[in-house]
């Protein structure tokens, strides 16, 4: 089959599978909308409208303290017809971002980063998926679908890391960058990926660029990304005419003030926290957040892609408003270290622990927000048992990581249990 | 290559090939063990590569900078407690009354125009002589002063200025008459004495009846609000030495009953005339008209303590709490049907007095129809309420005892005593919290005092300086308000007390099952690495 046909297919199909959802099902949009699974304060779709509809009365979008997503995207959706009466328009908006992040992870998936970078080669890299298993992962993950059904604007950020991953792994380093800073504009922690994005693209860096020292290197897109940062906010504060979007937008996703449940593990510990230690916890979850970069970084150096794969997964696990779309684009980038699969030891478990996660869930919060027969700790203690599978499954995969790097230096070690000493 | 030079005295000879996982090993202290051995040793792992030793010392450096650098600046600047610094010397000062002694010297003028300078010098001489032979009260004490002859006629409304720029709190008027005679006069601060010729003391005798008699009509005179600021003195947190001698119990009792019954002052008072009728009639009373003629005069003359707003009402079909045409005693607590009767607790800022007229013919135990509820106003039963001009009266009698005036001497000398014993008990009462607020501050070292708490201190120490300079006077009253409304308003302040119940103990509590987690892998990570380089620094060497 040609190779353009069954990118075509692929994607087409996705594309179906969406258009259908949506129009077939036209009060499916509106429910996942309202789920707080999918939907966070930071990303709602149903709080964009109320942005929106505040930036098309000429008020400021943050007055009254519901929208608190970037400014870039009032304009952007105040070109397309409002989604009440032109839904399809904001139907094909979403199903184009998936299939542009699905894109650039078919490019991630083609250079090959993932089984043999610059510094390292695993002796299991043949054994991997192509670039159209990975996307089609993507594509049919019920996961991304409700995400796309939902419509919360994590998506963009979605998709403008998976670019900045795409562009790294070919030696762009400035687009990469450029990409890296819009998602930081969007969802503020994809900033914490600069550090092993910038190794990714050292490592992958073009002839031109050969004799630059890893320190000029950096600098210089240091600098990149704030001038890139620098013009989005500036951007900004033409589109707003002030710099409250600043407190609103990042100033939330700091001081966490909006307590609306999610699957993450801010929110119950914050509605519990005493007062007076309020902040210093809050500097405690962004440390503990923010603490694993540098760890990873130093410690997979010659795999800069997986320390990549792996901070998404915590984030997805710790950041203040998960949501399954970050648990998706996680689950995206596994495959790309396909060939450390056999290495992983809990599988079974931790897939099983998502699924009943992802099958209890719904129906805890149900119990505790409808029906009234269950309280806050129901949800709560499924949203832990969400966050166990996807520590788990970080865990292990970190793990399998480490035991293909150690075999090579120690190849009679292959295939013997691994034991404490 | 140092890596041999790294290894371990006790896995010296490595065995490169571990392909057999249970082969034995051999240790140096050890003679050669074959392969049977009954307690296999444990396997030693080959030496790890310096460029791990070195990775894994970054990583975990890598971690222990965050918490250095960005760990430990959070923990400080989110949990250190705010503390203004309070004057707490001062406040301890005050409230220990060493900074402002509650002294009232109050100056009494004699005005004697028919008698010779000398005469009447000798006059004030003797008669202060007599009062101070009678005072034992240093705190408050009489201090006569001839005033200018003038032939300027006394000004006959309440307080002159005379004598520099002191309040005069009482005039005497030495008149010649065919009698001794005394006279208070009911409406101006003005002692009228008459005396006959003879009594002028001669400039030889040391004493005369005549200032014996002024002597003893002025401490009549004055002892209710002597008694008062002795009481005053002797509840607040001074120190004994400053108290006055003891009260006898019955007047330490009366003034108990006088301290529960006055409201807390105020600078305005809401007062609400009600009338409540058990019937349909009457519909309507002559309120406003009884109100000016009656009620009007009396809170004029007080418009320099406090102002009065007043509001009328009429309920009809009111049934009171208790029935019955004999009301006992013990029952006029439940006579005011709190659950029905629209009486609102306060309007605004300021505390209502509330004053009814109950339409009816009952009676209280042992006759009287009238009585006075503490620190909330009156009530009067009236079967006719044409006539509202003994109701009035007595409503303005209770009025007076319940803003805290003394029961004894004319309306102007009540009303005088009224503000310095105001102005006394506001210091004090201020004072006495600056030290609660010192003692509080000292105690509890964990609570945090924000600045809104240090200015209410400073404040109140400014209004209390002012107020103890202008002391007796209507300035001194007004700073004395400020001080205690600032006082308490620092005293009670909210965020303050958040912290009382979180003592240091619990904060371990809170660390504990959040940071232990974290920080034993941590620590014993430096520790393990600390361990394994020493181990290797001793083995190298």
């Amino acid at each position: 089959m040609n190779v353009e046909r069954r990118k075509v297919a692929i994607f087409g199909a996705a594309a179906a599978v969406r258009f259908l959802l949506f129009t077939c099902f036209p009060g499916l949009p509106d429910l996942l909308t309202g789920r707080v699974e999918i939907s966070t304060p930071v990303t709602s779709f149903k709080r964009l409208q109320e942005g929106l509809f505040l930036y098309n009365h000429n008020v400021s979008p943050y007055d009254g303290g519901v929208y608190h997503q970037a400014p870039i995207l009032l304009p952007l959706f105040a070109l397309l017809p409002s989604s009440q009466s032109w839904p399809s328009m904001t139907y094909l908006l979403y199903i184009l971002v998936d299939i542009l992040s699905a894109n650039a992870l078919m490019k991630i998936a083609k250079s090959g980063e993932g089984g043999s970078s610059s510094l390292y080669c695993s002796p299991r890299m043949g054994k991997k998926w192509s670039g159209y298993a990975i996307a089609a992962a993507f594509l049919f993950n019920p996961f991304t679908i409700a995400t796309c059904i939902g419509r919360p604007t994590s998506v963009f950020t979605t998709c403008a890391i998976l670019h900045a991953i795409s562009k790294a792994v070919v030696g762009s380093s400035f687009t990469s960058m450029f990409a890296l800073s819009i998602a930081s504009y969007l969802s503020m922690y994809p900033v914490l990926l600069f550090p092993p994005l910038i190794l990714l693209c050292y490592d992958r860096r073009g002839p031109k660029q050969q004799n630059d020292s890893l320190l000029s290197f950096v600098s210089g897109n240091v600098m990149g990304v704030g001038g890139f940062l620098y013009s989005l906010f500036h951007m900004s504060y033409i589109i707003t005419g002030s710099w409250e979007f600043i407190e609103s937008t990042y100033g939330v996703q700091l001081l966490l003030p909006d307590l609306t449940p999610n699957v993450g593990l801010w929110w119950y510990f914050f509605i519990e926290m005493f007062d007076s230690f309020r902040n210093f916890f809050l500097g405690v979850f962004w440390l503990h957040l923010s603490s694993y970069v540098a760890g990873l970084t130093i410690r997979l150096r010659r795999q800069p892609l997986f320390v990549i794969i792996t901070l998404l997964g915590i984030f997805a696990i710790f950041k203040p408003y998960p949501s399954i779309s970050d648990t998706s684009l996680y689950l995206a980038m596994l495959p790309l270290y396909r060939h450390v699969f056999p290495l992983m030891r809990y599988t079974f478990l931790a897939l099983s622990t998502i699924l009943y996660a992802t099958l209890l869930g719904p129906a805890f919060y149900y119990l505790w927000i409808y029906a009234g027969s269950g309280n806050a700790n129901f949800f709560y203690a499924i949203t832990l048992v969400w966050s166990l599978g996807l520590s788990i499954l970080v865990a292990d995969a970190l793990f399998a990581v480490l035991r293909d790097e150690w075999e090579v230096e120690r190849p009679e070690m292959r295939g013997k249990e691994i034991r404490q000493i | 290559m140092s890596a041999s030079a790294h290894a371990t005295p006790m896995v010296r000879p490595r065995v490169e090939s571990a392909s057999v996982p249970n082969e034995v090993q051999s240790t140096t202290d050890d003679a050669p063990v074959n392969a049977v051995n009954a307690t296999p040793k444990k396997k030693e792992p080959p030496p790890e590569k310096p460029e791990h030793i070195r990775l894994r010392i970054l990583v975990i450096s890598s971690w222990w900078a965050i918490i250095m650098f960005l760990g430990l600046p959070v923990w400080w600047y989110t949990t250190t407690i705010y503390r203004a610094s309070l004057p707490l010397d001062e406040m301890r000062d005050w409230a220990d009354g060493r900074v402002c002694r509650p002294v009232f010297p109050l100056r009494i003028s004699i005005e004697a125009d028919s008698l010779q300078d000398h005469e009447s010098q000798h006059l004030l001489r003797t008669t202060q002589h007599a009062l101070d032979d009678l005072n034992d009260f240093s705190a408050h004490h009489l201090r006569l002063q001839l005033s200018p002859p003038t032939n300027a006629s006394v000004s006959a409304n309440g307080i002159s200025v005379e004598g520099g720029d002191e309040e005069v709190a009482l005039k005497i008027r030495l008149l010649p008459g065919t009698e001794t005679k005394i006279d208070l006069q009911a409406y101006s601060p003005i002692l009228d004495v008459y005396y006959t010729p003879n009594q002028i003391p001669s400039s030889s005798s040391s004493s005369s009846s005549l200032a014996t008699s002024i002597a003893n009509k002025l401490r009549e005179l004055f002892a209710e609000e002597q008694a008062m600021i002795a009481y005053l003195l002797s509840t607040s947190s001074a120190p004994p030495e400053r108290s006055p001698k003891a009260l006898a119990p019955e007047v330490t009792d009366s003034l108990a009953k006088w301290t529960t019954r006055s409201m807390k002052y105020s600078r305005t008072y809401h007062l609400t005339f009600s009338l409540f009728t058990p019937t349909a009639v009457p519909s309507s009373w002559d309120i406003e008209a009884a109100l000016e003629e009656h009620m009007k005069p009396l809170l004029d003359s007080f418009s320099s303590i406090s102002n009065f707003t007043i509001d009328t009402q009429v309920q009809l079909y009111a049934t009171p709490g208790v029935s019955g045409s004999v009301l006992k005693k013990a029952d006029l607590s439940g006579f005011i049907n709190a659950a029905e009767w629209p009486l609102s607790p306060s309007i605004g800022g300021a505390p209502t007095v509330n004053f009814i007229v109950y339409v009816g013919d009952m009676e209280v135990e042992g006759g009287g129809k009238s009585w006075l509820i503490p620190q909330w106003g009156g009530v009067v039963i009236q079967s006719d309420i044409t006539d509202l001009r003994p109701a009035m009266l007595i409503f303005s009698n209770q009025l007076m005892s319940l803003l805290g005036a003394p029961e004894t001497g004319s309306l102007p000398l009540r009303l005088l005593t009224l503000i310095r014993v105001r102005s006394a008990g506001l210091l004090l009462k201020a004072s006495g919290t600056m030290g609660s607020l010192a003692r509080l501050s000292d105690a509890l070292r964990s609570i945090s005092i924000p600045k809104s708490v240090a200015d209410g201190v400073y404040t109140t120490i400014e209004h209390l300086n002012q107020a103890c300079e202008g002391l007796g006077g209507k300035e001194g009253l007004e700073n004395a308000r400020i001080a205690e409304e600032a006082a308490e308003k620092a005293f009670f302040e909210k965020s303050m007390v958040g912290q009382v119940y979180f003592p240091d103990e619990h904060k371990i509590a809170v660390y504990m099952p959040l940071l232990g987690p974290v920080g034993v892998p941590l620590v014993m990570g430096v520790l393990k690495e600390f361990k394994a380089w020493r181990k290797r620094r001793m083995g190298g060497v």
